[in-house]
Parts: structure tokens; C-alpha cells; sequence
């Protein structure tokens, strides 16, 4: 069954179309990349998928549901933000409890002991178990995306949304966390619907990868589908151009399936 | 900044003045009244403002561009030139205006030293609260306003669109053994001439009747008592703290409106909320007269907590702005996904992280109703006045030392809030 179903969403700002009549679905435990130039719509589709915009048409469905007009809090999805968006003035371990107790899907299973219990938990799994009582701003910048990971992981949501992550680390912190999330995904087979404009990125995690451009989906498929069978010219020259030398080494559980590898 | 601007001027008049000490003792017989008097207090007066607003632009400033010019071998004044001027250029133009509406608008140097170089805002205060004249006032009060808000429009035009300041490393002051010193002493000079005459005044409350009988003594402090500085001190306080709490509060609402909702109707409010920058409080305090006279405030506490709250809004409303601008842009929206709603957001992780800047606005409000002496001067009744309000008085009846305890006395209790909001900044920034 389809986790996610989105069915002709369209969205304006004035008189800007950003988003035109899109339709997609995502997999239960799908790890799904929406990739696209700057400007291609992609957040405004997590912004919608998430609740924190509206859609002018078109409906969004969640195991079966219809969930477009549900407020953010109902959707049981959580989202994690390029910037952190941390507390700031709480330490990393209170990052975690305080949405534990505070958010509607958990406050009711948790005491002040057993949050704090479950927060541990979760920054241990993600390797903080060191750093719990420091401020966030005392992490480096890998450190404090895994206290948002852990933070949205604790809250056990049906579905995790990225947008762009990665994009304000560097190049080796990128390079484990990818792995790390990878890891993550499995073990708590969560559907992960993950924006970039990364190419690389896109490549080396997902199931599957939509690119985008211009409010339009030009080719939702596999990687190694995408480089083998480019939709278009257009996906020819923005995705594979880049990454066509490299291509073997980013995908390599897909050539063992076919395979070559 | 932390005494009425009436204080300065009575500082000038005990060093300058037809019988200040420095006139006794250089022979200026009559003193420095006049022009040159207006301008010596004006700038004494607003010297704190410009210092500290040039104080922090100087403390952001990236060292990068110094670096590069070292290697490129630039001389210091080419240096000076090309880097730290054009730098300056707009916060200059920024600290040029502020001091000009401050100087502009205010009453209290030019009422202590101007003798018969009358100023618009002497005159307005003159007509006002001397002749009752409120329709001469009035129109002083239109033709105050021109140059105050033309000064306030170029001055919003020229600052800066958004966060440009980006310090990649910070300036380096070399050691220059030389150099220092000399600074050393410009500085030490600086500072002297500009408590020169908090120190003067300091030392008159507690001076019998100067310069005739400079014995010291408790009289002008009894005497101030006696006629109601406790009763009106503590009318100041009750002022002061309402209108810290209750114009806090709403700063930080209209701030909370405009900085993390970017509507048309958040950018409306956003210039409202700074359009009392360019209002004298003279103009504030006549115009409440005019609105609220026949309202149930008129003439109790309430009007004076209103008025105070709209005079001093927009700086510290400015201080939310821009701290609540630079909080992570995300955080209601993580709060949203996990149900945690605006609100929670906002009682537990933006104001927490705001508390330096709330004290500073607390801070802010408190001192200035402690020393204004402008909108007030128009609305306070018997039963509500403030205590700064004792030194015009006594500058009318020619008791300059009582008038002098008096100031001293709000010099005290604002030294001693700002060493209390130290204290709770520190420990606030010990998150």
C-alpha cells in the first residue's frame, strides 16, 4: 500500500505558479528524493505535504486517508530543517525530552523520567551520548542536524521530511550522515521524503528520486533507471551530466541487483 | 543617559555659568549662556547616545578587509579611507540623525543654558505650561514635528536592508606604545569633560547655597524631602515599572508581529511601531492633552503609563525586532509538525532565548521614565507627579541645589537598575 498519495496538487504565490498539477506516491519504508534546481517547487511540496502550507487543488492521502486539510500536528509526519531550527536555550538532551512532553502524538506516553530516558536512547543512536548536557550551539554543525534527526525520530512519525539537510555541512560530515540516515531508515523503516539539489545525494540514498523542474515532475524513478533511461533532454544535461562518471560507485546496491557490480 | 537632559544643563551652569567655577576661575564673567552654552550641553548630553551607537557598529566591524589592505601595503589613512569610512558611512549618517531629533526636540539644556537664545521646544514648554496657551503650543508642536520625522524618513531610507554585517575575523588592535597613550589621554579627557558636570552637580546637592556658603549639608536633601521627593520618587517608580513591564510586553508583541510574520499589514505595523522615533515628547504629552482631556485618564496614572509607553516604544521595540528576526526562522513551523503551536514555541524557546534583549527593554523603559521630562511635563498632576518633574520646579524657584539632589537622586536608583539588569544578564545568558 502507497504511504503517501498526492493527486493534482497545484499551488500559486500571486501570480506565480509554483506547483502544477502534480501527482506522485511514495512507498511505505520508501526512501524518497525530490530533486531540483532552485525555484523548482520542491519545498512548497513538503511545505504542503506537512501542513505548514495550503494547497489551492488537489488532494493528499495517507495510508488511504485523506489528510489535505489536517492540521500540521494531526499528519504524524516530522520535519528536519537545513538550519536545525534546535531550542536553542535548551541542552541536547532537553531538545529531545521537551518535544517529547510537549508534542500531541507523545506527551501522553511520557513522564519527566521516561522522556528523558527515551531522549537518551535516541542521541545514543545517533552518537551524542557524549554531549547531552551541552547547548547546541557548542555542537558542530553535523552534531546538531543529528540532535534534529534524533529529536524527529523520537517522536515516532509515520513519515520524516527533509529539506536539504546537508546542505550547510561539509563535504565528510555529509559523507557519514548520508550513511547514518541510511542506517536509521532501515532500522526504524520509516518513509523518508528528502528535497536536495544535490545530485550526488539524491544518487546515493534513495529508492527512488523525482526530479523537478519548473512546478513539473519530469521523471519519478529508480537511479539507476534515471541514468539509464533519461526521461528527457533535460534530465540527460541536469542530472546525469554531473554524476555520470561517478555513477557506479553512488549506487552500488543497485548494479549488484542488476547484477554488473 | 542616565539623567534628564535639564541635569546636563544644570551641571553646565555650575561650571559656566555666570558664577561656575571654571567662570570664577578663568574670569568669564557672565558665562556661558546662549548659543554656545546650548550647543557645549547639547553635546554633553548626547554624547552617550552617538558613543555607544558608534561603539557597537565599531565592535562589529570585519578585520578581514584591514588584513587585506596590510598585504596589499595600504598606509593607515588609506586604510582609514577606503575601509573604516565608507564602512562608517551609514551608521554615521544613522548617529547624525539620532543626535539631531535628540537635540532637536529637547527642552531641558537649552531651558538651563540658553538665556535669551530661545529654542522651539523651550518655547512650546514656555507657552504650555507658563501661558496655558495650548493653541500657540500646538502649532510650535506641528512645526516641531517637520524637521523630526523628515530626519527620521532619510535616516530609515539610509540604514542598511537586512543583516549585511558579516565579521569573517575580528580587528586586531595592534600595540603601539605611542598611539595608546595618546588615545589614553583624548579618552580620559573625554570622559572628564563629560562627567565634569554630573560630578558638579553631585557635589552642589550637598552643598549649602553655592557659591556663597559651600559648606556641605543634608539641607537641600531635607528640603527636597519636605516638600515631596519621596512621595513623587515613588510615583517614578510605580511609573517606571508598569511602563517596563506593560511597554515591554507590548514591544514585544508588535515585534513578534512583524519580525516572524512577513505580511503587508506585519510591514504597516512595523512602521508604526517606529513612527514614535520621530515624535518629540513635548508634541506626545500636548497631543494627549488634546485626545485624552475628557477621558476618564485624564489626569491619573494611566495616561502617564500610556504616554510613557508610546514615547519610548520604538527603540525598544527595535531591540525585539531585530533579536527575534535573527531566532532560527523554522521554529514555529517544527513546533507546528509537532503540535507544540506558536504559543508553546514562543513561552518556551523565543522568549527564553530572548531574555537578554527583554531586560535591555525593561531596562530601557524604566530609565527613560525615571528622566523624562517632556510628555510628562504636560499631563502629570499633583497627585501623580514624577520626580524629575521636582527639578524643573526648583529650576523655576532658583534652587538649583535642591534641583541638583534631586537629579542625583535618579542618577542612584538608574545606576542601581542597570547594575541589577547586569546581574540578571548574566545570569540569563548562563542558560
Amino acid at each position: 500500500m502507497d504511504k503517501i498519495e498526492v493527486n493534482n496538487l497545484s499551488k500559486s504565490f500571486g501570480h506565480t505558479k509554483v506547483l502544477n498539477e502534480i501527482s506522485f506516491t511514495v512507498k511505505d519504508g520508501e526512501f524518497l528524493s525530490i530533486l531540483g534546481p532552485s525555484g523548482c517547487g520542491k519545498t512548497t511540496i513538503l511545505r504542503i505535504l506537512i501542513g505548514l502550507e495550503h494547497a489551492d487543488s488537489g488532494t493528499i492521502l495517507k495510508d488511504g486517508i485523506d489528510i489535505t486539510n489536517y492540521p500540521a500536528a494531526k499528519r504524524r509526519m516530522g520535519i528536519v530543517f537545513q538550519n536545525y531550527a534546535l531550542f536553542e536555550n535548551m541542552s541536547v538532551l532537553k531538545n529531545v525530552q521537551y518535544a517529547l512532553l510537549k508534542s500531541v502524538s507523545t506527551k501522553d506516553s511520557y513522564t519527566r523520567e521516561s522522556a528523558a530516558e527515551k531522549a537518551k536512547q535516541m542521541l545514543d543512536l545517533v552518537g551524542l551520548s557524549e554531549h547531552l548536557e551541552k547547548k547546541p550551539r557548542q555542537l558542530s554543525g553535523g552534531q546538531q542536524q543529528r540532535v534534529a534527526i534524533a529529536r524527529t525520530l523520537a517522536l515516532n512519525p509515520d513519515v520524516i521530511l527533509f529539506d536539504e539537510p546537508m546542505s550547510a555541512l561539509d563535504v565528510d560530515t555529509r559523507l557519514s550522515l548520508r550513511g547514518e540516515l541510511k542506517e536509521l531508515q532501515k532500522q526504524f523503516a520509516t518513509t523518508m521524503i528528502y528535497i536536495t539539489h544535490d545530485q550526488e545525494e539524491a544518487f546515493a540514498m534513495s529508492d527512488r528520486i523525482m526530479v523537478m523542474d519548473a512546478g513539473r515532475i519530469r521523471q519519478l524513478d529508480t537511479p539507476m533507471n534515471i541514468v539509464d533511461h533519461p526521461a528527457d533532454d533535460y534530465i540527460r544535461q541536469f542530472v546525469i551530466q554531473n554524476i555520470n562518471t561517478k555513477i557506479h560507485s553512488l549506487i552500488p546496491f543497485a548494479w549488484d541487483e542488476e547484477g554488473k557490480g | 543617559m542616565l539623567i534628564p537632559s535639564i541635569s546636563h544643563g544644570m551641571g553646565l551652569i555650575i561650571i559656566l555659568g555666570a558664577n561656575g567655577w571654571i567662570s570664577n576661575l578663568v574670569g568669564l564673567d557672565n558665562g556661558i549662556y546662549g548659543f554656545w552654552g546650548i550647543v557645549i550641553g547639547s553635546v554633553m548630553y548626547s554624547f552617550p547616545v552617538a558613543y555607544l551607537m558608534i561603539y557597537d557598529v565599531l565592535r562589529y566591524e570585519d578585520g578581514t578587509p584591514y588584513e587585506a589592505g596590510e598585504v596589499m601595503g595600504l598606509t593607515t589613512k588609506d586604510k582609514f579611507f577606503s575601509i573604516t569610512l565608507p564602512y562608517l558611512r551609514k551608521p554615521l549618517i544613522s548617529v547624525l540623525f539620532a543626535t539631531f531629533t535628540l537635540v532637536l526636540t529637547d527642552y531641558g539644556v537649552p531651558l538651563m543654558v540658553g538665556g535669551k537664545f530661545t529654542t522651539l521646544p523651550v518655547m512650546m514648554y514656555q507657552d504650555v505650561i507658563g501661558m496655558l496657551d495650548f493653541g500657540k503650543g500646538s502649532v510650535i508642536g506641528m512645526i516641531l514635528l517637520i524637521p523630526a520625522i523628515i530626519a527620521c524618513i532619510i535616516d530609515m531610507a539610509n540604514r542598511d536592508k537586512g543583516n549585511a554585517a558579516f565579521v569573517a575575523s575580528e580587528y586586531r588592535i595592534r600595540k603601539s606604545k605611542g598611539r595608546d597613550m595618546a588615545a589614553r589621554v583624548i579618552c580620559i579627557v573625554v570622559v572628564i569633560l563629560v562627567l565634569l558636570p554630573i560630578a558638579s552637580f553631585a557635589v552642589l546637592g550637598f552643598i549649602n547655597k553655592y557659591p556663597i556658603d559651600m559648606t556641605i549639608s543634608f539641607k537641600n536633601a531635607l528640603q527636597a524631602v519636605g516638600m515631596g521627593a519621596m512621595t513623587y520618587l515613588r510615583n517614578s517608580l510605580i511609573i517606571a515599572i508598569v511602563v517596563s513591564v506593560f511597554g515591554t510586553a507590548l514591544a514585544l508583541f508588535n515585534a513578534y508581529m512583524t519580525a516572524r510574520n512577513k505580511t503587508k499589514l506585519s510591514y504597516v505595523l512595523h512602521l508604526m511601531s517606529i513612527t514614535s522615533l520621530a515624535i518629540p515628547g513635548l508634541v506626545l504629552g500636548l497631543s494627549y492633552v488634546m485626545f485624552f482631556k475628557s477621558t476618564p485618564i485624564y489626569g491619573t496614572f494611566a495616561i502617564l503609563f500610556l504616554v510613557n509607553s508610546m514615547h519610548f516604544f520604538s527603540s525598544p521595540y527595535l531591540m525585539a525586532y531585530n533579536t527575534f528576526g535573527k531566532i532560527n526562522e523554522n521554529l514555529e513551523d517544527v513546533g507546528s509538525a509537532m503540535g507544540i503551536g506558536r504559543w508553546g514555541m514562543i513561552k518556551d524557546v523565543i522568549l527564553p532565548q530572548s531574555s537578554g534583549t527583554i531586560l535591555e527593554m525593561m531596562s530601557y523603559f524604566f530609565v527613560n521614565c525615571m528622566m523624562t521630562i517632556s510628555a510628562v511635563s504636560f499631563l502629570a498632576t499633583v497627585s501623580d507627579k514624577p520626580l524629575a518633574l521636582m527639578i524643573t520646579q526648583f529650576e523655576g524657584q532658583m534652587q538649583l541645589e535642591c534641583a541638583a539632589f534631586v537629579s542625583l537622586v535618579i542618577l542612584v536608583v538608574n545606576i542601581i537598575l542597570k547594575l541589577v539588569i547586569h546581574l540578571a544578564k548574566k545570569k540569563a545568558y548562563n542558560f
